[in-house]
């Protein structure tokens, strides 16, 4: 535990270092921005009185020609064979202007309707160096805006040294490909798990989880080198949201499998619904709707995690532990930062919980390996625990002395149990034909031994159906062992097997005198507990044993649920 | 000789009734087969018995309660056991003999020999004397146990703390079985050789052994050379 919570400490401080970095004295001012509808080129120029200019235009239609111009301070000249770029990621088609200059083309400004998309959204254009001094310049654009002419001139704007600024989106995308990659790898890796383990739906969607991230930070990162038209850019946030969507919903939805916790499935539902009002709200505020997922699921996972600490479930406090830190994260770095680390600091918390159960299922495995064996050995020790073996073979001799025919029946009769013992010796299940053979073999034996006759009797018995081993025989011991003889010298078995849809039943009766007093409960206790370990090992939980006294004897009630 | 032998398999009951008969022949004056607990214990409070030949294991049932209650009695036990593992528990509460299934007739004649010659058996497994309380049974540990003194079909233990207890066995019965450490002094009296301080010469040649206690026993004159070459 200690050295997972410091691994996670060590990630935490990779990030923030990365980011720490990226930090510089700002080298521009911007002014704000205003607007024109109109094509005039001296727009373009440095000076022009552009006081009448909207600061906001709502709609644009027909993608006609405008115009943007922004005061633009630079506050610190480049120095020598060093260079500025500009940074812009306007919505529309332009031509953009640096104090009067036009320093670049971004598509047919004016001509959208007629001609295919062209340019990109996020684009670098570099600033002549002689028009790059300290002091008050000029930025602008002609545009057109067809696609979204209702969006018109929001952008964002930077100025940075070109070698810094390409540095700066090199390292910051290449260190979230290499998260995206190790989640890649995760994610493969653990949907392999669940492919060779359908059971186990936490790996499925961990491995989702892990999925979806590296998705969601594809997406996001992938717009320094993969080049989009603003038409599309929508489409980018939709997809975006959508992953942000399915990894809200799933890493709540784990920590409730992990943490089970009372009406697991309505609170789940009514989770959903948020998630689902939050997506669809409001269809192009996606910031608003980041926060808002992500704030939600945040809330959700801490209250089941919280749960789950509070009733001392293994894991829990340290998974806790992980939320608590990517809020820690939140507040010193803000929410883009504190995103990507809380979700790598979440799914840790979840790989761990996984790693848990794994382990625990190996124990599990092992153990019932130990238990198999044992019981292996138990059904071995059947016939030579020296209860069985040595009064056997006393009785034996008796009838070789006295009766030497009968004997050598006896000793058939002894060879054919130990010969059937050896056949179903090393198996879980066998034939319910050859566990009857068995038991009549017992009774043969039996009726040798104590010189009580002994009768089976079997109804409805379907040949094809298997049971674990020696359960039959061994409660046939304890009828033979617990119950005295009739008034004729007798003592009659009767199994009788019935099944539906929902279940197989074997009742198992004894017909025989009752002995009077209550039967030791020791000698019982380890016939019963080999049992229930055998049904257990074949059946898991779904079966059912009875046992009660009756008018005529005794009856045990085997259940196997479908 | 009157005999009961509690045992569950049919088979093997026979097979000892036979044999019994066979050995003992007109010394046998009652042979009972018994196949549950409850019967045999009812059987024991209510009858007068020589000998007892009992299977530890009774219908899947823990024959020890049985057993303590035996060899409470006056009578001596012998088990019939498939358990060799129970011998050193039950040479531990007194039982005469252990016989193991599966046994012959040589081995039970042995067994009977023990009981009827009065052998000693000399075992020193013997931990525990039970004797009969009102309502329950009592084990006396032998480390405990100073002397006996025969009274009639009876003894008297008497112990280390002072205190004395009745048990059901005569003197030649308890003397068979603590015969490794007791030693026969007197016709009434088994005493613990270790316990034994000094063996004095009274007036009209009569010899007494004075034990580390204090107390003063009577020696049989035809025993005093006898103690006197083992008491050294």
């Amino acid at each position: 535990m200690d050295r997972r919570s410091s691994s996670c400490f060590l990630f935490l401080c990779v990030i923030l270092l990365a980011t720490s970095c990226t930090q510089e004295p700002a080298i521009f001012k911007e002014y704000r921005t205003v607007f024109k509808v109109g094509d005039q080129p001296t727009w373009a120029k440095k000076v022009w009185n552009h006081s009448n200019w909207e600061r906001r235009i709502k709609l644009i239609p027909e993608g006609q020609i405008f115009w943007s111009r922004t005061r633009i301070d630079i506050l610190r000249a480049p120095e020598e064979f060093q260079s500025y770029v500009l940074q812009i990621d306007p919505y529309g088609e332009y031509e953009i202007f640096w104090d009067g200059v036009l320093i670049g083309k971004n598509g047919n400004p004016g001509q959208e309707a007629e001609l295919p998309p062209e340019g990109e959204l996020w684009v670098t254009y570099s600033i002549p160096t002689h028009l790059a001094t300290e002091g008050a310049h000029m930025l602008a654009l002609r545009l057109s805006n067809y696609y979204f002419p209702d969006h018109v001139g929001q952008y964002e704007l930077e100025i940075a040294d070109y070698e810094d600024l390409f540095t700066d989106q090199l390292i910051k995308t290449s260190y979230m490909h290499v998260f995206a990659g190790a989640f890649l790898i995760i994610s493969i890796y653990f949907l392999f798990l669940f492919l060779n383990n359908r059971k186990e739906y936490p790996t499925l969607i961990f491995s989702a989880c892990c999925f979806l991230i590296v998705g969601l930070v594809l997406t996001v990162f992938s717009k320094d080198y993969v080049p989009i038209h603003y038409s599309v850019h929508v489409i980018r946030l939709q997809i975006i949201n959508s992953f942000l969507l399915g990894i809200s919903f799933l890493i709540p939805y784990y920590f409730s499998i992990q943490f089970p916790y009372p009406r697991r499935g309505l609170s789940l539902i009514l989770y959903a619904v948020v998630l689902i009002f939050i997506w669809l709200i409001n269809e192009h505020a996606f910031d608003w709707k980041t926060v808002g997922m992500v704030l939600s699921m945040w809330c959700f996972s801490f209250g089941m995690v919280s749960y789950g600490a509070y009733k001392n479930v293994r894991g829990a406090r340290l998974v806790l532990v992980t939320l608590l830190l990517s809020v820690v994260v939140f507040l010193a770095s803000g929410f883009v930062v504190s995103l990507y680390t809380g979700l790598g600091l979440i799914l840790l918390g979840m790989l761990y919980l996984l790693t848990l159960n794994i382990k625990e299922q190996r124990l599990a495995y092992e153990n019932s390996l130990i238990q198999s064996t044992r019981l292996r050995l138990e059904l071995l020790k059947k016939n030579i625990q020296p209860h069985f073996l040595m009064n056997t073979l006393t009785s034996l001799i008796d009838w070789v002395e006295e009766a030497p025919k009968k004997g050598a029946l006896f000793i058939e009769a002894l060879a054919k149990e130990f010969d059937l013992f050896n056949q179903i010796e090393d198996q879980t299940l066998i034939p319910i034909a050859q566990e009857i053979a068995l038991c009549r073999s017992h009774l043969e034996i039996m009726e040798y031994r104590k010189e009580i006759a002994y009768s089976w009797e079997e109804e409805g018995i379907d040949p094809e159906e298997k049971i674990p081993p020696a359960i039959l025989h061994t409660l046939l011991e304890n009828g033979i062992t617990h119950s005295m003889h009739m008034a004729d010298n007798s003592i009659k078995f009767k199994l009788v097997f019935e099944s539906n849809s929902q279940y197989k039943c074997y009742t198992f009766l004894t017909f025989a005198a009752r002995t009077g007093h209550e039967t030791n409960t020791k000698e019982e206790g380890t016939g019963l507990k080999y049992i229930k370990a055998r049904l257990t090992e074949s059946y898991h939980s779904k079966w059912d044993l009875t046992s009660e006294p009756t008018d005529h004897g005794w009856k045990n009630t085997l259940k196997i649920y479908s | 000789m009157k005999i009961l032998i509690v045992e569950d398999e049919s088979r093997i009951a026979k097979r000892i009734e036979r044999m019994t008969r066979d050995i003992l022949g007109y010394a046998l004056q009652s042979l009972t087969h018994i196949n549950t607990l409850n019967e045999a214990l009812a059987f024991i409070e209510n009858n007068s018995l020589d000998l007892v030949l009992l299977d530890l294991n009774l219908n899947g049932e823990d024959g020890f309660d049985l057993l303590t209650t035996a060899v409470s009695e006056s009578f001596h036990t012998i088990v019939i056991s498939a358990y060799k593992d129970q011998a050193i528990a039950a040479f531990e509460y007194g039982v005469l003999d252990f016989v193991p299934k599966p046994f012959n007739r040589d081995r039970l004649e042995q067994a009977f020999n023990r009981a009827i010659a009065k052998e000693k058996t000399g075992n020193d497994q013997l931990k525990v004397l039970a004797i009969k309380k009102r309502s329950r049974i009592q084990l006396i540990p032998i480390e405990n146990l100073l002397y006996v003194k025969g009274a009639g079909a009876y003894t008297e233990l008497f112990l280390a703390d002072g205190k004395k207890e009745l048990h059901d066995k005569s003197l030649e019965k308890l003397e068979q079985l603590l015969s490794h450490s007791f030693e026969r002094i007197h016709k009434s009296y088994l005493v613990k050789m270790s316990e034994i301080r000094e063996i004095i010469v009274a007036s009209g040649s009569k010899y007494m052994a004075e034990l580390k206690n204090g107390v003063s026993i009577p020696v049989g004159r035809t025993k005093y050379k006898d103690l006197k070459e083992k008491w050294v």
